[in-house]
């Protein structure tokens, strides 16, 4: 959605693939290092897995694969990630390096960060909605038979 | 009324008949209690009405499912207390007791009612009703037999049994913990029978929609028929369609909801049952600190607290090793020798605390010893030292983090070797135990004043036995109850032998991993609905009790997945739904798991509204019309009823007469009086049919007065005039 007036956004900036990501604060529950991810055969690329989180399981969401790039290079146990919590859906987002916390301005869906340099918002809203099309195309596609047909 | 008349299948009338028995318990409970209010005094008028009631409703219900003795017999005691209630009264001091005497004798007689050989007990009980209103028979009776009380459990095994069996653990448990469940487990079948017959409408709503897509479908390909009534027809009826099948879901959705409800119930009774108080755990603590009392001569004592503090027995059980071992730990490593504790001024007598309590949905359990405490720094030197931590973070860590790493590793926190405590792998032991409950564990320690370990576990556990195997490197696990065997694959195989039966492999190294089986490898045979197959997978783990946790909305679209459970080393282990592997096992099987008992086609009549306050009944003519394609609500008076249609349209009504609140036909001049029920089918079903009521039935538009017991034919019979 387009804005024309400038609003101030409380972020948190980090890096995936050397690509630099910004998200609003207010949806990160918080930062973790992950446990062992064990990889959800069927599931598509962006989920890269789940965690035990304080004995829940925590689906571990690959950015890259949900805006549409190749995937990344998968979760593994020790890697930094954001816990997002919307509308009762809690996930994680895997992340090589959290660089800072920032208020920052956004200006018509752009924003830069202090030096300038222009930062890719993400909306969690629609990486969830975007993880729960994959997730469901992925589920109905895998039931196809798996017996060769005699 | 024959048993082949009755349309129930063998199920359905064990459960009908079940749900009776207790209902009917509850309405003789209640004419012995109206007796015995009274003394020896002639119940009064209210009180005889209430049990002529209580006692109608149950010959009603008892018809109903097919016990025409106890109909007899709640007959015969409704005249009897009519009698009672006219003048001349046949009452007299004694009637009293006689009443109480026939309600017991029922009592006992519905426990074994329709089974063969009961009949013999109805003439006694009958001859004892006479009694009531012809007293001066008592002196001839002989006494009742059935006042008896049945026979206790056998207690002891006969003594000529052979070799003595191995003695069994045999749980001690309240009953009326035992009557939640069965009254639970009952409702589940309810719940089940609710949700069948829902599904079966839904089904017969797929195939009209077929239908309806077919003829859409015909009429464009000819494009010559194509006018705009046919097509118009076509969308009034996918309208209409449309319509009936979100009101299916909707309704569907809630009987979904009331069996969670049920589960839920289901589980917290049986949760109670494995209930126990934390003091067998203490004694077994103070009998393993006793033993290391005398192995290492070191001054200790043993203090609890919170005794009564109940938790799962299977969670007792589990945490007998790790309070073991930290007893050992505390015993080893945490008090100090009698001459440091005197020199820090502490008694020469060390205590070790246990204490149980519960903090909102944890069980907490505290092991304090008031020993030495632990020294973080030397700890965290060890840390660095042994290479596991790099001096960087041993230098960031706090206190409470390096205390956490105590758990999480093999690092003991004291340097030397000890036999005792195996070097800090108990700890880790303790760790893992606690963590395959779903808990976890907590070390805060003041050095010179003590360590305590406090285990927080979940209250309740849904704990449930599974079998674990490895795929692709990865433990998955299917629940146990659906597991049937072990067996070995042949390479390649698409078929495997499972005792003299030929039942298809489904590979799971393709689905969940990416090799292919050219091996002879383990296969589960799992069996679901029904349907067996044989999943091939690289290496068996074998059954263990697991934690079922839910997998969260993001995920619940793979239906592959039940849940899943998190292993002793904090790993996630998905666990496959049985459901699933059936349909990837058997692609071409239509894909409903539900094994319908009749295949004749359901034509969908509408939504009806059953009124009664027997529940047996109620449910009785919900599986008689459900049958007819009739989505069925109840309610048990007149008043839940109105509340009921004032939300919803019926299109069928069907009512008792007499019912607490409001009775039938005060419900049926309400709902005419309301516009949208003023020309709605009523039938009226009642064992009263005089014809007073014919006369006021007929003034008020009712379609049908059906007397009980209610048969299909009747019903039948009475919708048809429709």
């Amino acid at each position: 959605m387009l804005r024309t007036v400038a609003e101030l956004r409380n972020v948190i900036v980090f890096t995936i693939g050397g690509v630099r990501y910004a998200l609003e604060l207010r949806w990160v529950r918080e930062v973790v290092s992950l446990g062992f991810v064990t990889g959800v055969p069927t599931a598509p690329a962006a989920l890269s897995g789940v965690c035990n989180l304080h004995g829940t399981i925590l689906p571990v969401l690959d950015v890259a694969a949900l805006l549409g790039h190749p995937p990344g290079a998968g979760a593994r146990q020790g890697d930094g990630a954001l816990v997002l919590e919307l509308e009762g859906t809690v996930c994680a987002l895997r992340v090589d390096q959290i660089d800072h916390v920032a208020s920052l301005v956004e200006s018509a869906g752009a924003i830069v960060d202090a030096r300038g340099r222009p930062l890719t918002l993400l909306d969690p809203a629609v990486l969830v909605r975007r993880a729960t099309e994959l997730i469901t195309t992925a589920a109905a596609v895998s039931v196809a038979p798996a017996v060769p047909a005699s | 009324m024959s048993e082949g008349e009755l349309d129930f299948d063998a199920d359905e009338l064990a459960m009908l008949r079940q749900l009776f028995k207790a209902e009917a318990q509850d309405a003789l409970e209640t004419v012995t209690t109206r007796v015995l209010a009274g003394g020896t005094a002639k119940p009064t008028p209210d009180a005889l009405t209430e049990m002529m009631r209580v006692t109608h409703t149950l010959k009603g219900a008892a018809g109903t499912v097919g016990l025409n003795a106890m109909v007899d017999l709640s007959h015969r005691l409704e005249s009897a207390l009519a009698a009672i209630g006219r003048e001349p009264s046949p009452w007299r001091p004694h009637t009293a007791d006689l009443l109480v005497e026939v309600t017991d004798a029922l009592r006992a007689y519905l426990e074994v009612a329709g089974e063969p050989g009961s009949e013999t007990a109805v003439e006694t009980i009958r001859d004892q009703i006479d009694q009531i209103v012809r007293p001066e028979r008592r002196s001839q009776s002989l006494p009742p037999p059935f006042v008896e009380p049945p026979p206790e459990t056998v207690l002891e095994p006969p003594s000529d049994a052979g070799p003595a069996p191995e003695p069994k653990a045999y749980l001690r448990v309240e009953p009326e913990r035992i009557e939640d469940l069965m009254s639970s487990a009952g409702e589940l079948l309810f719940d089940r029978t609710r949700i069948e017959r829902r599904v079966q409408l839904l089904r017969t709503l797929a195939r009209d929609l077929a239908r309806t897509r077919q003829s859409l479908h015909d009429t464009l390909d000819a494009p010559a028929q194509l006018d705009r009534t046919s097509v118009a027809h076509a969308e009034g009826e996918l309208a209409s369609q449309a319509a009936l099948l979100s009101q299916t879901t909707a309704a569907l959705l809630d009987e979904i909801e009331a069996l969670r409800r049920t589960i839920g119930e289901l589980q917290k009774g049986l949760t109670r049952i494995r209930m126990e108080s934390a003091r067998n755990l203490f004694l077994h603590a103070a009998r393993t600190l006793r033993a290391l009392r005398r192995a290492t001569g070191v001054h200790v004592e043993l203090r609890t607290l919170g005794e009564d503090t109940e938790f799962d027995k299977a969670v007792a059980e589990q945490l007998v090793d790790p309070i073991t071992q930290l007893l050992r730990n505390a015993v080893a490593h945490g008090v100090e020798p009698p001459e440091e504790r005197a020199a820090r001024g502490k008694p020469a007598t060390a205590t070790l605390t246990i204490r149980a309590r519960q903090d909102g949905n944890l069980l907490v359990l505290e092991v304090s010893d008031d020993g030495r405490g632990i020294d973080t720094s030397a700890l965290r030197d060890r840390l660095v030292a042994t290479g596991r931590w790099s001096q960087t973070r041993a230098q960031l860590a706090n206190d409470s983090e390096i205390l956490d790493a105590l758990l999480g590793t093999g690092v003991s926190s004291r340097g030397d070797a000890d036999e005792l405590a195996g070097r800090g792998i108990g700890i880790g032991l303790v760790r893992e135990t606690v963590s395959k409950l779903g808990g976890e564990v907590k070390v805060s320690s003041v050095q010179g004043r003590g360590t305590t370990f406090s285990l927080r576990l979940p209250l309740s556990t849904a704990l449930a036995q599974a079998m674990l195997f490895k795929v692709g490197g990865q433990v998955y696990a299917i629940p146990n109850v659906h597991v049937v065997d072990t067996i070995t694959v042949e390479p390649a195989a698409t078929v495997a032998q499972v005792r003299h039966e030929q039942v298809p492999v489904l590979r799971l190294e393709n689905l969940l991993g990416s090799t292919t089986g050219l091996d002879r490898r383990p296969g589960v045979v799992v069996s679901f609905a029904g349907k067996s197959l044989v999943c091939s997978v690289d290496k068996l783990v074998g059954p263990r009790e697991i934690i079922i946790k839910p997998l969260g909305p993001l995920l619940a679209p793979l239906q592959l997945y039940a849940g899943a459970t998190i292993s002793g080393s904090g790993k996630v282990q998905l666990i496959l739904d049985p459901a699933q592997l059936v349909r990837r096992a058997y692609p071409d099987a239509p894909s409903e798991v539900m094994s319908a008992g009749d295949s004749a086609p359901v034509v969908l009549a509408g939504r009806a509204l059953v009124v009664d306050d027997s529940r047996a009944i109620r449910e009785a003519m919900t599986s008689m019309l459900g049958r007819e394609g009739w989505i069925v609500d109840v309610a048990e008076d007149g008043a839940r009823a109105l509340q009921m249609t004032r939300q919803l349209r019926y299109d069928l009504v069907v009512t008792d007469l007499e019912m607490p609140e409001l009775g039938g036909f005060d419900l049926i001049a309400r709902l005419r009086k309301d516009e949208r029920f003023a020309s709605t089918p009523i039938v009226i079903i009642t064992s009263r049919a005089n014809p007073e009521h014919r006369r006021r039935a007929r003034d008020l538009g009712v379609l049908a007065l059906v007397a009980k017991p209610i048969t299909r034919r009747k019903l039948l019979e009475a919708l048809a005039a429709r």
